[in-house]
């Protein structure tokens, strides 16, 4: 392999050497001259822009042939001949001759062979949610986005094309100018509630980004090979163009609300008190015991009465998100830059949740020399993120505000927050006042910067050296106040936390496009990449604090946890790829990939993908069918792989966590596995691209089938092997299914658009092979099943008789009896639900954009249909009184049985449960899970900028923007929101805002 | 000027090069920093000492604190009748009422965790190493102590997942798998309680042999501890003599002395008392707090038991052991009836900053004093079983009279002695069990109608596989009733 590069390379060397000349010339539209117009010598890193009157100058030699682009026009091409004045009219481009970015490189519609998603910077712009992740949420077919967490700052998942994996990560790789960035969760302490509140890309300014693409098939995929099968997110940010400066400031304020009307609620005292009564006559307790036992239990008001707390309404509030953008742009013909500073702001709706975000950036272009050119592009950005507890613990807003009882108060008679350490309130643990008194919180600094110098060694063979880091801070601090709650009787304590990652990467590449080759256009491409990550963790607690003011781990009397942690990963690679199309009717791409990494079994460390594209642009076949304008079949298959697991899961280790007697003990910790290598994946796409009625209807249609296999498995131990499950490279599914994005402009006039779009995804997942079944909690994982189908006991209602639970017995072949039932779980079994699957039938979204002269409204809805969604607390929310003496919420309270012959949806109130009627999993807690939710509404108006006068405001534009105002949901019982992780489990994390906002958005030019 | 361009490009390419050629074989070759791999430890003595340590560490609090952390001591009290439900109960609730399921967690986490104990003692059993005559001896002690803990691991074990030795004759019925040797691919089918108990005859006997008599503490495994279980195993299978054998040699043998009667309130809260044989050692570092066996039953910690009115009964005014108790005013209807009253268990009493560091008792020599006392009573000597009963009952309460009962009721005297002196230490249900008793909470229940009394034999009174075992080991069976 270096032989052969290192031959090539001095192969190149010896071509050097043509003779040149200037070319002027005038680059406009039908409105006039461009400025900022890019002009390049094919092949080369030579290029120009014009001036603000269109003009242009450039050396080139006979024969080039030089590009001609500009944003949103469609590209020319001239070659150089004897002239020395080449002026171009160009014209507005359809979206197929628009430049895409694509792995390391860039192709357009017209050209790719590829399955590609592109989302525009409109979209991601000034949006109310922290990281552009959720804006991409209905925008594109294939991508199934879903919110792990409501919280600000928290966490969202993105599948493309289903999920190919069963215990890797699932989530693609992001890419930010060609640098492969940490995703995810990192956390140390409890912050992150298990990874769900808590997201490293909170950190990217959305306002920044030029385009996004998401990569969806082997041939645009493969170039990323073992870092490709859950697809590639490209993050492509802005770049000034030449021309005088521009500003653009953008500001926004709005307010939050719950998205979804049906979220729970939590009883208040006189129906708790109620439902303490019946709980204990349930249980043969005489009348007046039962009445004694709720009188002499809660503390009292100064009135004598019970308190009536309504904890939701305490926990939570009216949020409120601002965000404030200054970006400027601009430069010479050699240089040119593009800078932006960025402020986002979001009080939740749970009080004391806060995300704050400070980012700048700034991108640099120079053309040095001719043949010399360097790039930079740099961000530095701080958030601070003040969390709370979620999910199924105590102190959880959206658990304990169902679960405390309403006559436990708040504040204490000193105006305290109540912490006395009772029955019903175990050590005191006030969930109010833990949002107040106690502290979690996370800080990251993020420094991504992106070097590339690039050098054209001759004609059409370009080399390039990329140097990129992306280094990460992360500091978290949790504190539990010493009155009440988990610091009680400690005298409080302090979590301090520390990540820092270190992650670089440097590629040399080397790109050639062969010139003269009459109607076969070719390029060629290859490169060596290597890159490192390292990880430091440290964690210290500390008890024990003398002065409430004194909260930090350095004043505790007595340090009881210090920990730390290095871990590092490494990748290394060699690829390549070859395009060629003829007479841009016929392509072919076809790209390589040798991928070597750390994680895996020394035996197992190298592996190769590879992909095969190609297309046929059938126009030229069709020109006598006039409703169509362009038609394009096109075809990939290739291999990618799937790197997301941990670094070091393949050794067997001794871990040496513990400690007896104050000294350090050792216990194995994990099974060695030297087999143990990535997930591979084949990919097979056919697609079809078409525009019709001059364009004015587009669509684009895929089929395609994942085919994942040597999955990697935590299968299933005997537990008498002293571990639990051992990571291996067995089991393959199978994710297939079609897209389809249509677009049809209805009105396009010069002084009115209404345009609608639509798209969907269909989804099938088959596990093809798994040699032993295995019960993953509401799950279970079987051959021939679908990953997502739920497994449960089979709920068959409240007996009307008695109010006693009610399931339904189970057949010999596992199937459901429907028409016998039992009282007792313990007689019947987990059964599949069948059909029942979190995994969606057909999901997508909906656009409408419409303008009527200064006017401009925007609609996106998305949807979700045919996925279950399984209510994981409610065994304990709605466990019929199993735990003494927690309170329900309002819905339970109203369809429980009370009385001989009512059919109720809830079995009868007893403490102590009413025969595990809350058994979990059950198939009580799972709903349909289908949803139609307006997920923006935008309605903006450009105020004419004569009205300022001359002082250089060239763009003012004002806007309502609403945020998923409006929800449809199936079931009109689905307590919690629809918008729920890939796994369908609800979980009580904070549900999703509705946000209204009034923004602004102005330009200026001086 | 041409000349420039090509050293500059040269140069350039020479960089590329380097670079292609800079990739070393070992770049890829990284190595965990906080983990030792399995191949470079228990290479040195201090391994296998720090892996002895983890050893003491899993019995104590490893994991979900399933073993002497919390639900080993909890879960067979519970099933008895000294221990009542308190309203809010919510941690081995299904267990107290006798309805759980091999979905629950508890049986799932004490299979694992006592496994996971025998697959460290595996390790250390099986790893060959020569320390050298200098420390052959502590060698063969940290072995010792591993053949230990593996046999009280079995024993504990059959305990649990299986009907006593007594259940059928030659205890040909399902014990546990016996796992010697690591194979993550073993599926291994449950050998007969005869064949585990075999085993766990056979380790304790080599921890005997091994461990060195200088290892005295009782925070660790020592040659008196292997022989004071030695006594409650031959106890459990009914082999009297041996039973009185092995509980005479460790109170003949090791120099162990009851606590006085002032001192009995506070011998977990120092810890190693002049009685304690081997116990866990609790301190600030290991911050259980209320997750503490203590915390199950104080009103500081989840207060989830409450003692009986039937184990108050037991014992005489002034006797020590009914004083360790709190009283809790919150507590009324059944939780506070008399003449207990509105009561909490106190047997670990350290709060504040010290809540949850108090030593819990595997083995002390009261216990081994009660299986003489019943292992002689069997044989048919009732003057030593009445000695035995008297060296307890008159420590906690000097003005005791001294036992006159004989046969039958001496039977009952023994038992009840035990039941007073070892509540809430993990003992009550297996007793009843293999005794062939039934359970009758005649005082007090507070639990479901179903959980007052149940009759032997029963299939409730051992857990049943957890799901997570039979889920991944098709040759595993069951036990009936679940």
């Amino acid at each position: 392999m270096k032989n052969i590069y290192l031959l090539f390379i001095s192969l190149m060397t010896t071509f050097y050497g043509f003779s040149q000349k200037t070319i002027n010339g005038t680059v406009s539209d039908d409105q006039g001259p461009l400025p900022g117009a890019t002009i390049i010598i094919q092949g080369s890193s030579t290029g120009v822009t014009t001036d603000f009157d269109g003009n242009y100058s450039i050396e080139a030699s006979e024969g080039d042939i030089l590009e001609f682009s500009y944003i949103g026009m469609e590209g020319q091409t001239v070659t150089v001949g004897s002239q020395d004045t080449i002026d171009v009219v160009m014209s507005s481009s359809t979206e197929l001759q628009e430049v895409i970015v694509t792995g390391y490189g860039t192709s357009s519609r017209e050209k790719f062979t590829g399955a590609v998603a592109v989302i525009s910077a409109e979209t991601l712009e000034m949006q109310p949610t922290a990281t552009f992740q959720s804006a991409l949420q209905g925008a594109a077919p294939g991508l199934q986005v879903v919110s792990n967490d409501g919280a600000p700052g928290a966490g969202i998942s993105i599948r493309v094309r289903g999920i190919g994996s069963i215990s890797s990560s699932n989530e693609p790789l992001y890419v930010i100018d060609g640098m492969p960035i940490t995703s995810g969760s990192l956390s140390t302490t409890d912050f992150s509630n298990g990874g769900r509140s808590s997201n490293v890309l909170g950190s990217i300014n959305p306002n920044d980004i030029e385009s996004l693409v998401v990569l969806k098939d082997a041939a645009s995929t493969a170039i990323y090979g073992s870092r490709g099968a859950n697809g590639v997110v490209l993050i492509t940010t802005k770049s000034g163009k030449a021309g005088d400066p521009k500003f653009t400031l953008r500001a926004r304020y709005g307010t939050q609300q719950f998205a979804y009307d049906g979220i729970l609620r939590g009883l208040n005292s006189t129906q708790y008190q109620q439902l303490h009564y019946e709980g204990y006559i349930a249980r043969g307790t005489s009348a007046d015991e039962a009445r004694n036992l709720f009188a002499t239990q809660f503390p009292l008001n100064d009135a004598g009465q019970n308190y009536n707390t309504i904890w939701l309404d305490e926990m939570t509030q009216t949020g409120v998100v601002q965000e404030y953008d200054f970006s400027f742009s601009g430069g010479s013909e050699k240089v040119t830059y593009f800078g932006s500073a960025n402020y986002f702001d979001n009080d939740g709706m749970v009080k004391e949740n806060k995300f704050e975000r400070f980012s700048s950036r700034l991108n640099i272009d120079a053309q040095l020399t001719d043949k010399f050119k360097i790039s930079n592009n740099v961000n530095i950005s701080t958030f601070d993120q003040r969390g709370i507890t979620d999910g199924t613990r105590w102190q959880a807003p959206f658990y304990l505000a169902y679960l405390m009882a309403p006559t436990v108060p708040v504040y204490d008679q000193f105006g305290r927050f109540y912490g006395d350490h009772k029955n019903f309130f175990m050590g005191g643990n006030n969930p109010v006042g833990h949002l107040y008194d106690d502290a979690r919180e996370l800080s990251q600094m993020r420094l991504t910067d992106v070097f590339e110098v690039s050098y054209e060694i001759m004609d059409g063979l370009i080399v390039k050296s990329d140097w990129s880091f992306d280094l990460l801070k992360v500091d978290e601090y949790l504190f539990a106040n010493g009155r009440y709650g988990d610091g009680r009787r400690i005298g409080g304590y302090a979590n301090e936390g520390g990540i820092s990652q270190t992650n670089w990467l440097g590629t040399q590449s080397i790109q050639f496009t062969p010139r003269d080759t009459g109607n076969h256009n070719m390029n060629f491409f290859a490169a060596y990449e290597a890159q490192k990550v390292m990880t430091r963790t440290i964690e210290l607690q500390g008890e024990g604090f003398s002065h409430p003011d004194l909260k930090f781990a350095a004043s505790a009397a007595n340090p009881t946890q210090a920990f730390s942690a290095r871990s590092d990963y490494a990748f290394q690679s060699y690829f390549a790829r070859a395009n060629y199309d003829y007479n841009s009717e016929y392509f072919l791409s076809m790209s390589f990939r040798r991928d070597g990494s750390s994680r895996f079994g020394p035996d197992q460390r190298w592996g190769t993908f590879g992909s095969i594209g190609v297309g046929w642009n059938m126009t030229r076949l069709i020109e006598s069918v006039p409703v169509i304008d362009f038609l394009k079949l096109r075809g990939s298959f290739g291999t990618t792989g799937n790197a997301g697991i941990g670094n070091f899961d393949w050794a067997g280790l001794w871990g040496f966590t513990r400690d007896y007697d104050g000294n350090p003990g050792a216990a194995p910790s994990q099974v060695s596995n030297n087999l143990l290598t990535w997930e591979s994946q084949e990919n097979f796409n056919i697609g079809i691209d078409a525009t019709f009625l001059n364009n004015k209807i587009t669509l684009n249609a895929e089929y395609f089938e994942r085919l994942s296999s040597d999955l990697l498995l935590d299968r299933p131990l005997s537990l008498t092997t002293g571990f639990t499950s051992v990571a291996q490279n067995i089991g393959d599914m199978k994710n297939s299914g079609i897209e389809i994005d249509l677009g049809i402009d209805i009105i396009q006039t010069s002084e009115a658009f209404l345009g609608v779009n639509f798209n969907t995804t269909t989804l099938k997942n088959e596990i093809t092979y798994l040699p032993e079944p295995i019960v993953v909690s509401t799950k279970k994982r079987e051959q021939g099943r679908d990953f997502q189908e739920y497994f449960l006991f089979p709920w068959a209602g409240v007996d009307p008789a008695n109010g006693d639970p009610l399931w339904y017995l189970v057949n010999s072949d596992g199937t459901i009896n429907y028409n016998s039932t039992t009282n007792r779980v313990g007689d019947t079994e987990r059964v599949y639900m069948e059909g029942k699957s979190a995994t969606p039938d057909f999901y997508g979204g909906f656009n409408l954009n419409a303008q009527y002269k200064s006017f401009s409204l925007g609609m996106t809805f998305n949807y979700s249909f045919g996925n279950y969604l399984y209510f994981n607390p409610g065994w304990v929310i709605h466990g019929d009184g199993r735990f003494t003496p927690r309170s329900t919420t309002t819905y339970a309270f109203n369809n429980r049985w009370t009385t001989p012959g009512q059919i109720a949806e809830f079995p009868r109130h007893r403490w102590g449960g009413n025969q595990s009627s809350n058994q979990r999993p059950n198939s009580r807690y799972l709903y349909e899970g289908d949803y139609v939710r307006l997920k923006s509404l935008n309605l903006s108006y450009d105020v004419p900028t004569d009205l300022f006068g001359n002082i250089g405001i060239n763009q003012f534009k004002v806007y309502l923007d609403m945020n998923n105002i409006w929800t449809w949901t199936k079931a009109d019982n689905l307590p919690f929101d629809p918008d729920q992780a890939i796994d369908g489990v609800y979980n009580t994390m904070t549900p999703l805002a509705k946000t209204t906002s009034l923004g602004v958005t102005i330009g200026f030019k001086f | 000027m041409n000349k420039m361009k090509n050293i500059l490009q040269r140069s350039f390419l020479l960089v590329l090069s380097i670079s292609l050629i800079s990739c070393a074989d070992d770049f890829l070759d990284l190595q965990p920093q906080q983990n030792i791999s399995n191949e470079a430890f228990l290479q040195t003595f201090d391994d296998f000492n720090t892996a002895v340590l983890g050893l003491h560490d899993q019995l104590q609090g490893g994991g979900n604190a399933a073993l002497y952390g919390r639900y080993t001591l909890l879960v067979p009290d519970v099933m008895g009748e000294d221990v009542k439900q308190n309203a809010s109960a919510n941690r081995a609730k299904e267990w107290a009422e006798y309805n759980g399921s091999e979905t629950d967690f508890i049986p799932e986490d004490i299979w694992r965790e006592f496994y996971e104990a025998i697959n460290i003692a595996n390790s250390v059993i099986n790893s060959e190493f020569d320390a050298g005559a200098d420390l052959t001896a502590d060698l063969n002690t940290l072995k010792g102590q591993a053949y230990g803990i593996r046999g009280l691991a079995y024993f504990m074990l059959c305990n649990f997942y299986a009907q006593p030795y007594s259940f059928s004759a030659g205890a040909g019925h399902a014990g546990v798998p016996i796992v010697l040797e690591f194979d993550f691919q073993n599926k291994p089918a449950r050998s007969t309680v005869a064949e585990v108990y075999a085993q766990v005859i056979s380790d304790l006997n080599q921890a005997v042999t091994l461990i060195n008599t200088s290892q005295k503490s009782a925070g660790y495994f020592s040659k008196a501890a292997a022989e004071a279980i030695l006594s409650r195993v031959y106890l459990y299978m009914e082999d009297w003599s041996n039973a009185e054998a092995k509980a005479t040699s460790v109170i003949n043998n090791y120099g162990y002395s009851l606590v006085s009667r002032d001192l009995y309130p506070t011998q977990f809260i120092d810890g190693l008392s002049s009685e304690a044989i081997f116990e866990m050692i609790y301190n600030t570092t290991d911050n259980t707090g209320s997750n503490h066996i203590g915390g199950m039953y104080k009103i500081t910690g989840y207060g989830d038991y409450l003692p009986s009115n039937d184990w108050y009964a037991l014992m005489e005014d002034g006797d020590v052991r009914r004083e360790m108790i709190t009283f809790d005013n919150n507590l009324i209807g059944p939780y506070a009836t008399l003449p207990l009253g509105p009561a909490r268990v106190d047997k670990w009493p350290s709060e504040g900053p010290l809540n949850g560091t108090d030593n819990v008792s595997i083995i002390r020599l009261s216990e081994v004093y009660l299986n003489r006392a019943e292992a002689r009573v069997n044989l048919g000597n009732d003057a030593g079983a009445q000695a035995d009963v008297d060296i307890i009952r008159q420590r906690a309460n000097p003005g005791a009279a001294a036992v006159t009962a004989t046969g039958a009721s001496l039977k009952t005297e023994v038992y009840n002695e035990r039941r007073a002196e070892l509540a809430f230490e993990g003992h009550r249900i297996f007793d009843i069990n293999r005794r062939k008793q039934s359970l009758a909470r005649v005082l007090d229940c507070t639990s479901v109608p179903q959980a007052c009394n149940l009759s032997y034999p029963n299939n409730l009174f051992i857990l049943p596989i957890p799901d997570g075992e039979t889920n991944s080991n098709a040759d595993i069976t069951q036990n009936p009733g679940y």
